[in-house]
């Protein structure tokens, strides 16, 4: 045992056995190894996080293209799109639209979350080999793969869906709207993955930490994870539920939202915010989560506040199931009902206000690197600051009355979800990418990339936002030949390019660096953290290599300040 | 880039993010209350933001790390008093601000005694509206010229008085957005919503479907005809 004592971070103990290192040599190779069939019956954490990234990547690309021919269409006033199979552009753009957002919502700043870093991360943060169902995290994917291939199949003219992503009925059981049916049981298999997908993360957190790993030394992206699966659990039978009503009043002839038979349209709307308005929590939390990390391990400074960081995830879980009306404002909801949402509303904002503060505090007097992945959760935070302010805004029921279904809400979703989500995820990607690939990326394609999209976003956001205010409407196809408002479109646009040229970079860095990135050392960012501090980079199939990994007293992950180290 | 496209640009920034200036009479109501609330939530937005934007550009360049020099961050790990502070001020403000919406609310919600009261109901793609004496106007899509209504469609409504408008709808779900008004309110079938409005300038004006229904969502519009009180009452006895 001497012998390998120097191979041990700070803080790791050992509790060698004979038999462990017999496992040893079994499992040297890195988690990628293996051939198709491998990859296809995987129950390992690691390879279905990437099955899940990879989907969920191309995906977001996929929504991307939708956008920038949404973009496309609104360029100029009149329509654009051409006439398909001999329906109207105008068709063509709704179903554009609606593809554009359940995508991007659901397969992206969902999925990439609980599906993808959750899956590689969770598992090496707190020491463990697996999820707690390795088999259910296996269906998961192939669920979610199953529904993945039935978007795909929308794309046929006649099969699309036009009624967007909320498919508020009575609209969505007009002819008008395309095969509800098939939305349905799109989002009943996505809903299936993604409460399998739930459970396992709680089951996991809860109860396979490694021993000494308590809830106070938990990373804070495993507690974003595991606020983000709470809420999932809870919130995921609710849509699933209305979207099963909505398929029973369409094809059996039930009557729960048709108001012609005495049911109650609004009533889907009640149900459906009522998770997909905590939803926004699950794309937002995880973000937050790795802001913490990299400004944390960029700055070399503990998180400042980390308990009240932790109390400030449960609290904005928690209040996100008391704020779903805020999205029914002008819906026909009695006036005191309208009040009392504004309230809760408008709170959310204290505990985010605190998250904003609190990573301030965390690079005062820290040693700032601004690598590129720290750059995106900068630019990240900058473009949540916005999100948050407008959303103030919007949360003031008297301000939401003349903006509701303006373009001030489509941009005030993108600051937060569109980019400030985004962001965050393209930080991780580069953040962790020497530990699932062993390679470095190029900092200079990562600087670039940010830059690009920094600046295309902002001019794209900050116009769609504001143009909100001179009264123009969202999901229109046209719009009345007026000079501001065609000048407005034009500079979206411009800056929707400069955003697609970024992301363009970053596929570029990804790919270059998959094949000639500089081999990677093993804590590139002398992290304390389980997954950089007791692993391999890549890591190797059997996650770590003792079977029993022990914490030290002292241990924290984000114990970067100077003297940590001689501590030990 | 020449000067013009420039200034146009600054000019349409004022334009947006200060929509309360340049128009020195208001031209419609409730508006006045929805400016109330944008205007005071700005002033606190661009307080917060300049002052974080600020501090935060400021850590950033006085802590990078310097090899050698600055490599290590302090160890800092909280401050209850700070905290404190920063918990206290955002949820005054916060409550403020909702207090402040409440407000007005109560003016754009409450229905005036002495308005005109008229009916208005929304189908896929177009616009009824049944004025007391029961004429009734109505007002359809089309795709060859989107934006423009023939006279015979137009909403005609007398200046400087406020019109009572109860909503509703024959299909799906619409809304009734008057755009000088800045105000809003669902269609909803089988339901009767209310909202009030004012014009005071004569003009048309649009009032635009806010809440998506289909193919033509977009050229669901109503052009609402503004026009003197005895003009009104002669257009509103014509059969
Ligand atoms: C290339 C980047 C993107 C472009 C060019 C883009 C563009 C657009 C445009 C033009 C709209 C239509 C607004 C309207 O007429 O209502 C829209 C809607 C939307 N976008 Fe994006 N967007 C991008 C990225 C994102 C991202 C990253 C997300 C979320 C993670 C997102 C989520 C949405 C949602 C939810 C809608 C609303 C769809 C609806 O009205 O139902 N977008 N986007
Ligand atoms: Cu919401
Ligand atoms: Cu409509």
């Amino acid at each position: 045992m001497e012998e390998r004592a120097e191979d041990l971070e700070p803080g790791i103990t050992s509790e060698g056995t004979s038999e462990e290192s017999r496992h040893q040599h079994k499992e040297v190779k890195p988690w990628y190894s293996g051939g198709l069939k491998d990859w296809i019956f995987t129950t390992d954490h690691k390879k279905i996080g990437i099955l899940y990234f990879f989907t969920s990547f191309i995906f977001f690309l996929l929504a991307g293209m939708m956008g920038m021919l949404i973009r496309y269409e609104l360029t100029n006033p009149g329509i654009q799109l051409p006439s398909i199979a001999g329906q109207e552009g105008a068709d063509l753009y709704n179903y554009l639209l609606t593809g554009h957002g359940t995508l991007m919502l659901l397969w992206w700043a969902v999925a990439v979350w609980t599906g993808a870093f959750g899956n590689f991360l969770i598992p090496l943060m707190i020491g463990a080999k697996d999820v707690a169902f390795p088999r259910l995290n296996a269906f998961s994917y192939w669920v979610f793969l199953g529904a993945s291939v039935m978007v795909l199949l929308t794309a046929i003219p006649g099969n699309w869906i036009k009624m967007l992503w909320t498919a508020y009925p009575p609209f969505a059981s007009n002819p008008n709207a395309g095969p509800v049916a098939y939305y349905s049981i799109i989002i009943l298999l996505y809903g299936i993955a993604a409460t399998a997908g739930s459970v396992n993360f709680v089951a996991t957190i809860i109860s396979m930490r490694t021993k000494g790993l308590s809830f106070r030394k938990m990373n804070l992206f495993t507690h974003t994870i595991l606020g983000a699966n709470l809420i999932q659990l809870f919130g995921v039978p609710s849509f699933l539920g209305a979207v099963t009503l909505l398929f029973l009043d369409r094809y059996i002839g039930t009557n729960f939202f048709n108001p012609e038979i005495g049911g109650d349209p609004l009533l889907y709307q009640n149900i459906f915010w009522f998770y997909s308005h905590p939803a926004v929590y699950v794309m937002m939390l995880p973000a937050f989560g790795i802001y913490s990390e990299v400004i944390a391990t960029m700055s070399r400074k503990p998180i400042f506040g980390y308990v009240s960081m932790v109390l400030a995830i449960y609290l904005i879980a928690l209040i996100g199931f008391l704020v779903w009306a805020h999205h029914m404002f002008a819906a026909g909801i009695p006036d005191w009902a309208r009040v009392l949402f504004s309230y809760t509303t408008i709170l959310v904002g204290v505990p985010t206000g605190i998250k904003i503060f609190n990573w301030l505090a965390t690079m005062y007097k820290g040693a700032i690197r601004l690598t590129a992945p720290m750059l995106f959760v900068l630019g990240g935070l900058f473009m949540f600051l916005i999100g948050g302010l407008t959303g103030v805004l919007l949360s003031m029921v008297s301000a939401n009355l003349g903006l509701t279904d303006s373009m001030f809400v489509v941009g005030h979703f993108h600051y937060v979800l569109g980019m400030s989500v985004t962001f965050a995820a393209l930080a991780g990607i580069l953040y962790w990418f020497p530990k699932v690939t062993g390679k470095m990326y190029n900092e200079k394609l990562g600087v670039w990339s940010f830059i690009f999209a920094f600046i295309g976003s902002n001019i794209f956001y900050f116009f769609q936002t504001f143009s909100g205010t001179l009264g123009i409407s969202r999901r229109y196809a046209d719009y009345p030949n007026i000079l501001e408002w065609v000048l407005i479109n034009q500079i979206q646009t411009f800056g929707s390019v400069l955003l697609f040229v970024g992301i363009v970079l970053f596929l570029i860095n990804i790919i270059v660096s998959l094949r000639s990135g500089q081999k990677a050392p093993k804590n590139p960012w002398h992290s304390p953290s389980l997954e950089w501090s007791a692993t391999d980079t890549p890591v190797m199939s059997n996650n770590f290599k003792k079977d029993h990994i022990e914490i030290h007293k002292d241990w924290h992950p984000y114990a970067y300040y100077k003297g940590y180290h001689e501590h030990f | 880039m020449n000067q013009d496209l420039i200034s146009s640009i600054l000019d349409l920034i004022s334009k947006m993010v200060f929509p309360f200036l340049g128009t020195t009479e208001i031209i419609a109501q409730p508006r006045a209350y929805w400016d109330n609330s944008y205007t005071i939530w700005l002033i606190f937005s661009i307080i917060f933001f300049v002052g974080i934007l600020l501090v935060g550009i400021y850590i950033v360049i006085r802590y990078r790390y310097v090899k050698g020099k600055n490599e290590e961050g302090a160890h800092i790990e909280g401050n209850t008093a700070l905290e404190v502070v920063w918990i206290a001020i955002p949820t005054i403000l916060a409550l403020f601000l909702a207090t402040l919406s409440f407000a007005n609310f109560m003016y754009q919600r409450t229905l005036p005694a002495d308005a005109l009261e008229v009916k208005i109901t929304a189908f896929m793609w177009g616009w009824e509206i049944e004025y007391p004496n029961g004429k009734v106007v109505s007002t359809y899509f089309n795709t060859e010229k989107p934006f423009e209504k023939d006279d015979s469609e137009k909403f005609y409504l007398p200046v400087g008085k406020k019109i009572k408008v109860l909503l509703s709808s024959r299909d799906v779900i619409h809304s009734f957005y008057v755009q000088p008004a800045m105000i809003t309110e669902d269609a909803v079938p089988g339901r009767i919503t209310y909202m009030w409005f004012q014009i005071n300038k004569e003009g048309e004006y649009y009032a635009f479907c806010r809440e998506y229904c289909g193919s033509w969502h977009s050229y669901m519009i109503a052009v609402l005809k503004v026009v003197s009180e005895e003009e009104f009452n002669k257009w509103l006895e014509q059969k």
